[in-house]
Protein backbone atom coordinates (compact mmCIF):
# COMPACT_ATOMS: atom_id res chain seq x y z
CA UNK A 1 0.00 0.00 0.00
CA UNK A 2 2.96 2.17 0.53
CA UNK A 3 3.85 1.58 -3.11
CA UNK A 4 0.37 2.61 -4.18
CA UNK A 5 0.98 6.04 -2.83
CA UNK A 6 3.98 6.42 -5.04
CA UNK A 7 2.26 5.53 -8.25
CA UNK A 8 0.50 8.82 -8.97
CA UNK A 9 1.50 11.03 -11.88
CA UNK A 10 4.51 12.47 -10.19
CA UNK A 11 5.53 15.11 -12.47
CA UNK A 12 2.31 16.93 -12.81
CA UNK A 13 1.73 20.18 -11.00
CA UNK A 14 0.25 18.65 -7.86
CA UNK A 15 3.09 16.19 -7.47
CA UNK A 16 4.83 18.26 -4.88
CA UNK A 17 1.90 18.07 -2.43
CA UNK A 18 1.97 14.36 -2.87
CA UNK A 19 5.59 14.14 -1.92
CA UNK A 20 4.89 16.12 1.23
CA UNK A 21 2.30 13.56 2.22
CA UNK A 22 4.76 10.82 1.50
CA UNK A 23 6.56 10.07 4.76
CA UNK A 24 9.73 8.73 3.17
CA UNK A 25 10.35 11.95 1.30
CA UNK A 26 9.32 14.06 4.25
CA UNK A 27 11.65 12.52 6.79
CA UNK A 28 14.73 13.18 4.70
CA UNK A 29 13.78 16.73 3.79
CA UNK A 30 16.07 18.28 6.35
CA UNK A 31 19.26 16.76 4.91
CA UNK A 32 20.53 17.69 1.44
CA UNK A 33 19.96 15.26 -1.40
CA UNK A 34 23.67 14.99 -2.09
CA UNK A 35 26.51 16.08 0.12
CA UNK A 36 30.20 15.70 -0.71
CA UNK A 37 32.99 16.55 1.70
CA UNK A 38 36.63 16.47 0.60
CA UNK A 39 36.07 13.85 -2.08
CA UNK A 40 39.17 12.78 -4.05
CA UNK A 41 39.66 9.90 -6.43
CA UNK A 42 42.39 8.56 -8.70
CA UNK A 43 42.12 5.63 -11.11
CA UNK A 44 45.63 4.44 -10.40
CA UNK A 45 47.71 5.27 -7.37
CA UNK A 46 50.58 6.79 -9.30
CA UNK A 47 48.35 9.00 -11.43
CA UNK A 48 47.23 12.45 -10.46
CA UNK A 49 43.83 12.44 -8.82
CA UNK A 50 40.99 12.68 -11.34
CA UNK A 51 38.83 14.20 -8.64
CA UNK A 52 40.59 16.52 -6.29
CA UNK A 53 39.16 17.52 -2.88
CA UNK A 54 35.60 18.37 -3.88
CA UNK A 55 33.06 19.67 -1.39
CA UNK A 56 29.50 20.76 -2.16
CA UNK A 57 25.94 20.00 -1.22
CA UNK A 58 22.80 19.91 -3.30
CA UNK A 59 19.44 20.52 -1.63
CA UNK A 60 16.47 18.31 -2.49
CA UNK A 61 14.69 19.43 -5.65
CA UNK A 62 17.52 21.46 -7.14
CA UNK A 63 18.52 21.19 -10.81
CA UNK A 64 22.28 21.32 -11.13
CA UNK A 65 24.30 21.40 -14.33
CA UNK A 66 27.78 19.91 -14.06
CA UNK A 67 30.06 21.33 -16.73
CA UNK A 68 33.71 21.30 -17.79
CA UNK A 69 36.04 20.34 -20.64
CA UNK A 70 36.26 16.76 -21.97
CA UNK A 71 38.22 14.72 -19.46
CA UNK A 72 37.85 17.04 -16.46
CA UNK A 73 36.29 14.38 -14.24
CA UNK A 74 32.54 15.03 -14.52
CA UNK A 75 31.54 11.45 -15.20
CA UNK A 76 33.95 10.13 -12.60
CA UNK A 77 32.40 12.42 -10.01
CA UNK A 78 28.83 11.26 -10.59
CA UNK A 79 29.88 7.62 -10.76
CA UNK A 80 31.34 8.01 -7.28
CA UNK A 81 27.96 9.17 -5.99
CA UNK A 82 26.27 5.82 -6.51
CA UNK A 83 29.34 3.65 -6.11
CA UNK A 84 29.80 2.69 -9.74
CA UNK A 85 33.42 3.39 -8.88
CA UNK A 86 35.08 2.22 -5.66
CA UNK A 87 35.18 4.69 -2.81
CA UNK A 88 38.01 7.21 -2.78
CA UNK A 89 38.84 9.72 -0.08
CA UNK A 90 36.30 11.95 1.66
CA UNK A 91 32.65 11.32 2.46
CA UNK A 92 29.60 11.19 0.23
CA UNK A 93 26.14 11.41 1.75
CA UNK A 94 22.94 10.79 -0.16
CA UNK A 95 19.80 11.95 1.64
CA UNK A 96 21.80 12.03 4.83
CA UNK A 97 22.99 8.47 4.46
CA UNK A 98 26.75 8.03 4.19
CA UNK A 99 27.95 5.95 1.25
CA UNK A 100 29.62 2.82 2.64
CA UNK A 101 29.70 -0.79 1.58
CA UNK A 102 26.57 -1.59 3.62
CA UNK A 103 24.56 1.38 2.32
CA UNK A 104 25.31 0.98 -1.41
CA UNK A 105 22.05 -0.90 -2.04
CA UNK A 106 19.95 1.75 -0.35
CA UNK A 107 21.74 4.60 -2.11
CA UNK A 108 21.51 3.04 -5.57
CA UNK A 109 17.74 2.86 -5.08
CA UNK A 110 17.75 6.61 -4.50
CA UNK A 111 19.85 7.54 -7.52
CA UNK A 112 18.92 6.86 -11.13
CA UNK A 113 21.36 7.40 -13.97
CA UNK A 114 20.74 8.07 -17.64
CA UNK A 115 23.81 7.74 -19.85
CA UNK A 116 24.95 9.32 -23.07
CA UNK A 117 24.24 6.40 -25.34
CA UNK A 118 20.90 4.72 -24.60
CA UNK A 119 22.06 1.64 -26.53
CA UNK A 120 24.45 0.94 -23.70
CA UNK A 121 21.69 0.57 -21.15
CA UNK A 122 19.22 -1.51 -23.11
CA UNK A 123 18.65 -4.96 -21.67
CA UNK A 124 15.18 -6.07 -22.66
CA UNK A 125 14.02 -7.48 -25.99
CA UNK A 126 11.11 -5.05 -25.99
CA UNK A 127 10.62 -1.60 -24.54
CA UNK A 128 8.27 -3.02 -21.92
CA UNK A 129 10.77 -5.70 -20.86
CA UNK A 130 13.35 -3.06 -20.54
CA UNK A 131 11.28 -0.94 -18.18
CA UNK A 132 10.22 -4.00 -16.20
CA UNK A 133 13.81 -5.18 -15.72
CA UNK A 134 14.59 -2.49 -13.19
CA UNK A 135 11.27 -2.97 -11.43
CA UNK A 136 11.82 -6.72 -11.09
CA UNK A 137 15.13 -5.92 -9.50
CA UNK A 138 13.21 -3.99 -6.86
CA UNK A 139 10.98 -7.02 -6.20
CA UNK A 140 7.72 -5.18 -6.82
CA UNK A 141 4.40 -6.97 -7.26
CA UNK A 142 3.05 -7.53 -10.75
CA UNK A 143 0.21 -5.05 -10.26
CA UNK A 144 2.59 -2.33 -9.18
CA UNK A 145 4.90 -3.06 -12.10
CA UNK A 146 2.07 -2.92 -14.61
CA UNK A 147 0.83 0.31 -13.15
CA UNK A 148 4.28 1.88 -13.29
CA UNK A 149 4.99 0.78 -16.85
CA UNK A 150 1.66 2.25 -17.89
CA UNK A 151 2.01 5.54 -16.12
CA UNK A 152 5.64 6.26 -17.01
CA UNK A 153 5.23 5.14 -20.63
CA UNK A 154 2.34 7.58 -20.90
CA UNK A 155 4.31 10.39 -19.30
CA UNK A 156 7.21 10.00 -21.70
CA UNK A 157 5.02 9.47 -24.73
CA UNK A 158 6.24 5.95 -25.47
CA UNK A 159 3.01 4.04 -24.76
CA UNK A 160 2.78 3.06 -28.43
CA UNK A 161 6.29 1.68 -28.44
CA UNK A 162 6.00 -0.83 -25.60
CA UNK A 163 6.05 -3.86 -27.93
CA UNK A 164 8.91 -2.64 -30.09
CA UNK A 165 12.43 -3.99 -30.17
CA UNK A 166 14.99 -1.35 -29.23
CA UNK A 167 16.53 -1.47 -32.72
CA UNK A 168 13.27 -0.22 -34.20
CA UNK A 169 13.50 3.04 -32.29
CA UNK A 170 15.10 6.33 -33.24
CA UNK A 171 17.79 7.86 -31.03
CA UNK A 172 15.34 10.22 -29.36
CA UNK A 173 12.84 7.43 -28.68
CA UNK A 174 15.57 5.25 -27.20
CA UNK A 175 16.57 8.04 -24.87
CA UNK A 176 12.92 8.40 -23.76
CA UNK A 177 12.76 4.68 -23.06
CA UNK A 178 15.97 4.88 -21.04
CA UNK A 179 14.49 7.74 -19.02
CA UNK A 180 11.19 5.91 -18.52
CA UNK A 181 13.11 2.86 -17.26
CA UNK A 182 14.94 4.97 -14.74
CA UNK A 183 11.98 7.10 -13.59
CA UNK A 184 9.73 4.07 -13.15
CA UNK A 185 12.04 2.93 -10.37
CA UNK A 186 11.12 6.24 -8.72
CA UNK A 187 14.53 7.52 -7.77
CA UNK A 188 14.74 10.80 -5.89
CA UNK A 189 17.97 11.87 -7.54
CA UNK A 190 18.34 11.53 -11.31
CA UNK A 191 21.70 11.98 -12.98
CA UNK A 192 21.89 12.64 -16.71
CA UNK A 193 25.39 11.98 -18.04
CA UNK A 194 25.48 13.90 -21.35
CA UNK A 195 22.11 12.39 -22.18
CA UNK A 196 21.46 14.99 -24.87
CA UNK A 197 24.78 15.03 -26.67
CA UNK A 198 23.89 12.37 -29.24
CA UNK A 199 20.46 13.76 -30.02
CA UNK A 200 19.55 16.13 -32.81
CA UNK A 201 18.36 19.63 -32.07
CA UNK A 202 14.67 18.76 -32.02
CA UNK A 203 14.91 15.72 -29.80
CA UNK A 204 17.28 17.68 -27.60
CA UNK A 205 14.51 20.22 -27.03
CA UNK A 206 12.12 17.38 -26.17
CA UNK A 207 14.57 16.10 -23.58
CA UNK A 208 14.91 19.58 -22.16
CA UNK A 209 11.12 19.74 -21.75
CA UNK A 210 11.17 16.43 -19.91
CA UNK A 211 13.85 17.74 -17.56
CA UNK A 212 11.89 20.95 -16.98
CA UNK A 213 8.73 19.02 -16.19
CA UNK A 214 10.61 16.79 -13.79
CA UNK A 215 12.08 19.83 -12.10
CA UNK A 216 8.75 21.64 -11.82
CA UNK A 217 7.23 18.64 -10.07
CA UNK A 218 9.65 19.30 -7.20
CA UNK A 219 10.04 15.61 -6.72
CA UNK A 220 13.45 15.11 -8.29
CA UNK A 221 16.91 16.37 -7.57
CA UNK A 222 18.53 16.59 -11.00
CA UNK A 223 22.20 16.57 -11.85
CA UNK A 224 22.90 16.92 -15.55
CA UNK A 225 26.33 16.68 -17.07
CA UNK A 226 26.16 18.73 -20.22
CA UNK A 227 27.87 21.01 -22.70
CA UNK A 228 24.60 22.29 -24.10
CA UNK A 229 24.10 26.02 -23.51
CA UNK A 230 20.32 25.73 -23.47
CA UNK A 231 20.36 22.95 -20.95
CA UNK A 232 22.73 24.88 -18.71
CA UNK A 233 20.55 27.98 -19.03
CA UNK A 234 17.48 26.02 -17.89
CA UNK A 235 19.15 24.71 -14.74
CA UNK A 236 19.29 26.53 -11.40
CA UNK A 237 22.92 26.15 -10.55
CA UNK A 238 26.12 25.35 -12.39
CA UNK A 239 29.10 23.52 -10.95
CA UNK A 240 32.23 23.92 -13.05
CA UNK A 241 34.99 21.31 -12.91
CA UNK A 242 38.48 21.80 -14.21
CA UNK A 243 41.08 19.08 -13.95
CA UNK A 244 39.18 17.45 -11.12
CA UNK A 245 38.73 20.60 -9.07
CA UNK A 246 35.55 22.53 -8.45
CA UNK A 247 36.40 25.99 -9.79
CA UNK A 248 33.02 27.69 -9.80
CA UNK A 249 29.56 27.32 -8.29
CA UNK A 250 27.13 29.90 -9.66
CA UNK A 251 23.91 30.58 -11.54
CA UNK A 252 23.78 30.03 -15.31
CA UNK A 253 23.48 33.78 -15.97
CA UNK A 254 26.55 34.50 -13.85
CA UNK A 255 28.45 31.80 -15.71
CA UNK A 256 27.49 33.05 -19.18
CA UNK A 257 28.61 36.56 -18.32
CA UNK A 258 32.00 35.53 -16.98
CA UNK A 259 34.28 35.06 -19.98
CA UNK A 260 37.13 33.70 -17.90
CA UNK A 261 35.15 30.90 -16.29
CA UNK A 262 33.41 30.18 -19.59
CA UNK A 263 36.76 29.64 -21.21
CA UNK A 264 37.98 27.42 -18.40
CA UNK A 265 34.80 25.35 -18.47
CA UNK A 266 34.85 24.97 -22.28
CA UNK A 267 31.26 26.17 -22.39
CA UNK A 268 30.02 28.44 -25.15
CA UNK A 269 27.27 30.81 -24.06
CA UNK A 270 23.89 30.88 -25.84
CA UNK A 271 23.89 33.08 -28.92
CA UNK A 272 22.02 35.92 -27.22
CA UNK A 273 24.66 36.11 -24.45
CA UNK A 274 27.51 36.04 -26.97
CA UNK A 275 25.90 38.82 -28.92
CA UNK A 276 25.35 40.98 -25.83
CA UNK A 277 28.97 40.49 -24.75
CA UNK A 278 30.23 41.40 -28.22
CA UNK A 279 27.94 44.44 -28.48
CA UNK A 280 29.26 45.63 -25.14
CA UNK A 281 32.72 45.83 -26.73
CA UNK A 282 31.30 48.37 -29.19
CA UNK A 283 29.86 50.39 -26.34
CA UNK A 284 26.33 49.15 -26.91
CA UNK A 285 24.85 48.02 -23.62
CA UNK A 286 21.59 46.15 -23.84
CA UNK A 287 20.08 43.57 -21.52
CA UNK A 288 20.23 39.98 -22.71
CA UNK A 289 17.37 39.45 -25.14
CA UNK A 290 15.07 36.46 -24.72
CA UNK A 291 14.20 36.45 -28.38
CA UNK A 292 15.15 38.24 -31.56
CA UNK A 293 12.29 40.72 -31.18
CA UNK A 294 13.64 41.94 -27.86
CA UNK A 295 16.99 42.53 -29.51
CA UNK A 296 15.66 44.71 -32.30
CA UNK A 297 13.46 46.57 -29.83
CA UNK A 298 16.48 47.29 -27.65
CA UNK A 299 18.56 48.40 -30.62
CA UNK A 300 16.02 50.60 -32.33
CA UNK A 301 15.99 53.48 -29.82
CA UNK A 302 19.83 53.44 -29.78
CA UNK A 303 19.68 53.74 -33.55
CA UNK A 304 17.17 56.61 -33.51
CA UNK A 305 19.16 58.49 -30.93
CA UNK A 306 21.80 59.29 -33.54
CA UNK B 1 32.46 19.83 -60.36
CA UNK B 2 33.38 17.59 -57.44
CA UNK B 3 30.08 15.80 -56.96
CA UNK B 4 27.00 15.57 -59.15
CA UNK B 5 23.92 13.47 -58.47
CA UNK B 6 21.21 13.11 -61.08
CA UNK B 7 17.87 11.63 -60.06
CA UNK B 8 19.53 9.26 -57.68
CA UNK B 9 17.39 6.68 -55.93
CA UNK B 10 18.65 4.31 -53.33
CA UNK B 11 16.73 1.45 -51.79
CA UNK B 12 17.95 -0.76 -49.00
CA UNK B 13 17.27 -4.42 -49.86
CA UNK B 14 16.17 -3.30 -53.30
CA UNK B 15 15.56 -6.83 -54.54
CA UNK B 16 13.40 -8.02 -51.70
CA UNK B 17 9.82 -7.18 -50.81
CA UNK B 18 11.12 -5.33 -47.78
CA UNK B 19 12.90 -2.81 -49.94
CA UNK B 20 12.98 0.56 -48.28
CA UNK B 21 13.64 3.75 -50.19
CA UNK B 22 16.28 5.85 -48.46
CA UNK B 23 16.95 8.37 -51.23
CA UNK B 24 14.44 9.45 -53.84
CA UNK B 25 15.25 11.48 -56.91
CA UNK B 26 18.19 13.24 -55.35
CA UNK B 27 19.85 15.93 -57.45
CA UNK B 28 23.01 17.45 -56.10
CA UNK B 29 25.79 19.68 -57.41
CA UNK B 30 28.81 20.46 -55.32
CA UNK B 31 31.72 22.39 -56.82
CA UNK B 32 35.33 21.58 -56.03
CA UNK B 33 36.73 23.49 -53.08
CA UNK B 34 33.46 24.22 -51.28
CA UNK B 35 32.75 23.74 -47.60
CA UNK B 36 29.30 22.22 -47.64
CA UNK B 37 26.97 21.44 -44.76
CA UNK B 38 24.36 18.70 -44.97
CA UNK B 39 21.49 18.92 -42.52
CA UNK B 40 18.26 17.03 -42.00
CA UNK B 41 16.25 15.33 -39.28
CA UNK B 42 17.12 11.84 -38.06
CA UNK B 43 16.25 9.32 -40.75
CA UNK B 44 16.26 11.85 -43.59
CA UNK B 45 18.93 9.93 -45.51
CA UNK B 46 22.08 11.88 -44.58
CA UNK B 47 24.22 8.85 -43.84
CA UNK B 48 22.99 7.01 -46.93
CA UNK B 49 23.91 9.99 -49.08
CA UNK B 50 27.32 10.18 -47.45
CA UNK B 51 28.11 6.57 -48.24
CA UNK B 52 27.47 7.17 -51.93
CA UNK B 53 30.24 9.73 -52.12
CA UNK B 54 32.90 7.04 -52.26
CA UNK B 55 30.96 4.14 -53.62
CA UNK B 56 30.22 2.21 -50.44
CA UNK B 57 26.62 2.31 -51.61
CA UNK B 58 25.78 2.40 -55.31
CA UNK B 59 22.65 4.03 -56.69
CA UNK B 60 19.65 1.79 -57.37
CA UNK B 61 18.89 4.11 -60.26
CA UNK B 62 20.17 7.48 -61.45
CA UNK B 63 23.72 8.72 -61.89
CA UNK B 64 26.35 9.61 -59.33
CA UNK B 65 29.44 11.45 -60.56
CA UNK B 66 32.25 11.95 -58.10
CA UNK B 67 35.37 13.64 -59.52
CA UNK B 68 35.83 11.85 -62.86
CA UNK B 69 34.20 8.58 -61.84
CA UNK B 70 30.63 7.80 -62.78
CA UNK B 71 28.35 5.28 -61.11
CA UNK B 72 25.08 4.47 -62.82
CA UNK B 73 22.21 2.60 -61.25
CA UNK B 74 21.84 -0.91 -62.66
CA UNK B 75 25.27 -0.94 -64.28
CA UNK B 76 28.38 -2.70 -63.11
CA UNK B 77 30.48 -0.27 -61.09
CA UNK B 78 33.93 0.71 -62.39
CA UNK B 79 37.00 0.02 -60.25
CA UNK B 80 36.56 2.03 -57.08
CA UNK B 81 40.11 1.89 -55.75
CA UNK B 82 40.93 5.38 -57.07
CA UNK B 83 37.65 6.81 -55.81
CA UNK B 84 38.25 5.54 -52.30
CA UNK B 85 41.72 7.02 -52.30
CA UNK B 86 40.49 10.41 -53.42
CA UNK B 87 37.40 10.65 -51.25
CA UNK B 88 38.07 10.29 -47.53
CA UNK B 89 35.11 9.35 -45.39
CA UNK B 90 35.10 9.99 -41.65
CA UNK B 91 32.23 8.21 -39.92
CA UNK B 92 30.53 9.10 -36.67
CA UNK B 93 32.75 8.38 -33.69
CA UNK B 94 35.85 7.94 -35.87
CA UNK B 95 37.89 7.17 -32.74
CA UNK B 96 36.25 3.75 -32.82
CA UNK B 97 38.17 2.97 -36.00
CA UNK B 98 41.59 3.36 -34.36
CA UNK B 99 43.22 -0.02 -33.88
CA UNK B 100 47.02 0.11 -33.99
CA UNK B 101 49.28 0.29 -30.96
CA UNK B 102 50.84 3.61 -31.89
CA UNK B 103 49.36 6.71 -33.45
CA UNK B 104 51.98 6.61 -36.20
CA UNK B 105 51.11 3.06 -37.29
CA UNK B 106 47.46 4.01 -37.36
CA UNK B 107 48.14 6.98 -39.58
CA UNK B 108 50.40 4.98 -41.93
CA UNK B 109 47.86 2.21 -42.44
CA UNK B 110 45.84 4.02 -45.12
CA UNK B 111 48.73 5.39 -47.21
CA UNK B 112 50.54 2.01 -47.20
CA UNK B 113 47.39 0.27 -48.37
CA UNK B 114 47.19 2.70 -51.23
CA UNK B 115 50.76 1.93 -52.25
CA UNK B 116 52.96 4.44 -50.43
CA UNK B 117 56.43 3.48 -49.21
CA UNK B 118 56.98 3.37 -45.45
CA UNK B 119 59.01 6.59 -45.52
CA UNK B 120 56.43 8.44 -47.54
CA UNK B 121 53.66 7.15 -45.28
CA UNK B 122 55.54 8.44 -42.25
CA UNK B 123 55.96 11.84 -43.86
CA UNK B 124 52.27 11.97 -44.58
CA UNK B 125 51.44 10.92 -41.03
CA UNK B 126 53.56 13.74 -39.70
CA UNK B 127 52.00 16.36 -41.94
CA UNK B 128 48.47 15.12 -41.24
CA UNK B 129 49.15 15.51 -37.51
CA UNK B 130 50.32 19.06 -38.06
CA UNK B 131 47.28 19.89 -40.14
CA UNK B 132 45.00 18.69 -37.38
CA UNK B 133 46.89 20.83 -34.88
CA UNK B 134 48.25 17.81 -33.02
CA UNK B 135 51.72 17.66 -31.52
CA UNK B 136 53.95 15.26 -33.49
CA UNK B 137 55.25 13.88 -30.19
CA UNK B 138 51.93 12.04 -29.93
CA UNK B 139 52.97 9.83 -32.88
CA UNK B 140 54.71 7.34 -30.63
CA UNK B 141 51.83 7.20 -28.14
CA UNK B 142 49.19 4.53 -27.89
CA UNK B 143 46.04 6.05 -29.45
CA UNK B 144 43.86 4.62 -26.69
CA UNK B 145 45.63 6.68 -24.07
CA UNK B 146 44.66 9.96 -25.69
CA UNK B 147 41.73 12.11 -24.59
CA UNK B 148 38.45 11.87 -26.48
CA UNK B 149 39.09 15.06 -28.44
CA UNK B 150 42.62 13.99 -29.37
CA UNK B 151 41.44 10.56 -30.49
CA UNK B 152 38.85 12.20 -32.70
CA UNK B 153 41.50 14.42 -34.29
CA UNK B 154 43.92 11.50 -34.77
CA UNK B 155 41.18 9.53 -36.50
CA UNK B 156 40.49 12.42 -38.85
CA UNK B 157 44.25 12.78 -39.42
CA UNK B 158 44.38 9.10 -40.43
CA UNK B 159 41.95 9.89 -43.24
CA UNK B 160 43.83 13.08 -44.15
CA UNK B 161 47.06 11.06 -44.42
CA UNK B 162 45.59 9.46 -47.54
CA UNK B 163 45.57 12.97 -49.00
CA UNK B 164 41.97 12.88 -50.25
CA UNK B 165 40.65 15.58 -52.56
CA UNK B 166 37.23 15.36 -50.97
CA UNK B 167 36.82 14.97 -47.23
CA UNK B 168 33.41 13.87 -46.00
CA UNK B 169 32.63 13.84 -42.27
CA UNK B 170 29.56 12.50 -40.48
CA UNK B 171 28.90 14.64 -37.40
CA UNK B 172 32.56 15.16 -36.59
CA UNK B 173 31.82 17.31 -33.54
CA UNK B 174 29.21 15.17 -31.76
CA UNK B 175 30.04 14.54 -28.07
CA UNK B 176 32.99 16.96 -28.09
CA UNK B 177 32.86 19.88 -25.72
CA UNK B 178 31.89 23.20 -27.32
CA UNK B 179 35.41 24.65 -27.40
CA UNK B 180 36.87 21.51 -29.02
CA UNK B 181 33.94 21.60 -31.45
CA UNK B 182 34.70 25.15 -32.53
CA UNK B 183 38.40 24.28 -32.92
CA UNK B 184 37.63 21.28 -35.10
CA UNK B 185 35.32 23.26 -37.37
CA UNK B 186 38.01 25.90 -37.79
CA UNK B 187 40.58 23.24 -38.69
CA UNK B 188 38.26 21.82 -41.33
CA UNK B 189 37.58 25.30 -42.63
CA UNK B 190 41.34 25.85 -42.97
CA UNK B 191 41.75 22.60 -44.95
CA UNK B 192 39.15 23.89 -47.35
CA UNK B 193 40.41 27.46 -47.61
CA UNK B 194 44.16 26.94 -47.63
CA UNK B 195 44.47 23.61 -49.40
CA UNK B 196 41.49 23.81 -51.69
CA UNK B 197 40.03 20.53 -50.50
CA UNK B 198 36.31 19.96 -50.82
CA UNK B 199 34.95 19.44 -47.30
CA UNK B 200 31.46 18.07 -46.71
CA UNK B 201 30.11 17.96 -43.18
CA UNK B 202 26.93 16.30 -42.00
CA UNK B 203 25.73 18.11 -38.92
CA UNK B 204 22.97 18.35 -36.35
CA UNK B 205 24.27 21.65 -35.13
CA UNK B 206 23.91 24.09 -37.96
CA UNK B 207 24.81 27.00 -35.70
CA UNK B 208 28.47 26.13 -35.42
CA UNK B 209 28.94 25.55 -39.15
CA UNK B 210 26.88 28.48 -40.45
CA UNK B 211 29.65 31.10 -40.33
CA UNK B 212 31.92 28.83 -42.40
CA UNK B 213 29.92 26.78 -44.89
CA UNK B 214 29.29 28.31 -48.29
CA UNK B 215 26.87 25.64 -49.49
CA UNK B 216 24.00 23.92 -47.70
CA UNK B 217 22.04 20.83 -48.54
CA UNK B 218 18.90 19.93 -46.61
CA UNK B 219 17.43 16.48 -46.79
CA UNK B 220 13.91 15.53 -45.84
CA UNK B 221 12.56 12.02 -46.13
CA UNK B 222 15.20 11.01 -48.66
CA UNK B 223 14.82 14.04 -50.91
CA UNK B 224 16.97 17.12 -51.30
CA UNK B 225 14.57 19.89 -50.34
CA UNK B 226 17.13 22.65 -50.35
CA UNK B 227 20.45 23.28 -51.97
CA UNK B 228 22.19 26.62 -52.16
CA UNK B 229 24.02 29.36 -50.34
CA UNK B 230 23.55 30.48 -46.76
CA UNK B 231 21.82 33.57 -48.05
CA UNK B 232 19.23 31.52 -49.91
CA UNK B 233 18.88 29.28 -46.87
CA UNK B 234 18.03 32.23 -44.66
CA UNK B 235 15.36 33.38 -47.11
CA UNK B 236 13.74 29.98 -46.91
CA UNK B 237 14.35 29.43 -43.22
CA UNK B 238 10.64 29.25 -42.40
CA UNK B 239 10.43 25.94 -44.19
CA UNK B 240 13.10 24.37 -42.03
CA UNK B 241 10.65 23.52 -39.26
CA UNK B 242 8.60 21.49 -41.70
CA UNK B 243 11.75 19.49 -42.42
CA UNK B 244 12.21 18.72 -38.75
CA UNK B 245 15.05 21.18 -38.25
CA UNK B 246 15.08 23.85 -35.58
CA UNK B 247 15.93 27.26 -37.04
CA UNK B 248 19.38 28.17 -35.68
CA UNK B 249 19.53 31.12 -33.28
CA UNK B 250 22.02 33.02 -35.42
CA UNK B 251 19.64 32.88 -38.38
CA UNK B 252 16.74 34.06 -36.24
CA UNK B 253 18.66 37.04 -34.95
CA UNK B 254 20.12 37.95 -38.33
CA UNK B 255 16.72 37.83 -39.96
CA UNK B 256 15.19 40.09 -37.31
CA UNK B 257 18.00 42.61 -37.66
CA UNK B 258 18.05 42.60 -41.43
CA UNK B 259 14.27 43.14 -41.55
CA UNK B 260 14.36 45.97 -39.07
CA UNK B 261 17.33 47.71 -40.63
CA UNK B 262 16.63 46.79 -44.24
CA UNK B 263 19.70 44.63 -44.91
CA UNK B 264 18.01 41.91 -46.92
CA UNK B 265 20.40 42.29 -49.88
CA UNK B 266 23.48 41.86 -47.75
CA UNK B 267 25.62 38.82 -47.10
CA UNK B 268 24.56 37.51 -43.71
CA UNK B 269 26.77 37.93 -40.62
CA UNK B 270 26.16 34.79 -38.60
CA UNK B 271 28.80 34.75 -35.90
CA UNK B 272 28.25 36.84 -32.76
CA UNK B 273 31.40 38.83 -33.60
CA UNK B 274 30.40 39.64 -37.16
CA UNK B 275 26.80 40.38 -36.28
CA UNK B 276 27.63 42.75 -33.44
CA UNK B 277 30.15 44.54 -35.64
CA UNK B 278 27.46 45.08 -38.25
CA UNK B 279 24.98 46.22 -35.60
CA UNK B 280 27.50 48.67 -34.19
CA UNK B 281 27.99 50.14 -37.66
CA UNK B 282 24.25 50.54 -38.07
CA UNK B 283 23.53 51.96 -34.66
CA UNK B 284 26.50 54.30 -34.56
CA UNK B 285 26.22 55.54 -38.13
CA UNK B 286 25.27 59.20 -38.47
CA UNK B 287 23.74 59.13 -41.89
CA UNK B 288 20.50 57.20 -41.53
Amino acid sequence: MFQRELIGPHYTSNAFEESVRNPSVNSSKCSPAIELVGVSYGYAKKDLPVINDITFSIPQGQWVALVGANGCGKSTLVKLMNALLPKGEGTIKVKGLELQSDTIGEIRKTIGMVFQNPDNQFIGATVEDDIVFGLEGQCLSIEVMEERVKSYAAKLGIADLLDKHPSELSGGQKQRVAIASILSMEPEVVIFDEASSMLDEKTRNDLLNILSDMHKSGRYTIISITHDAQEIAASERVLVLQEGKLIADRTPTELFQDEKILEMSHVIAPFAFQLTTELHKYGLDISIPNCEKELTEALWPLHLRK
Amino acid sequence: MAITFEKVNYEYDANSMWGQAALQGVNLHLESGVLAGIAGATGSGKSTLLQMFNGILKPTSGTVRVLDITLRGGEKAPKLHQLRKRVGLVFQFPEQQLFEDTVEKDLCFGPINFGCSMDEAKDRARSAMEKMGLDVSLLSRNPFQLSGGQMRKVAIASVLAMDPEILVLDEPTATLDPVSRAELIQLLHRLCREEGRTVIIVTHRMDELLPFANQWVILHEGRTVFQGTVKALIEQADQMEAYGIVIPQSIRYWRAISEKFGLSGEDPCLSAEAMSKRIAQLVNSEDV
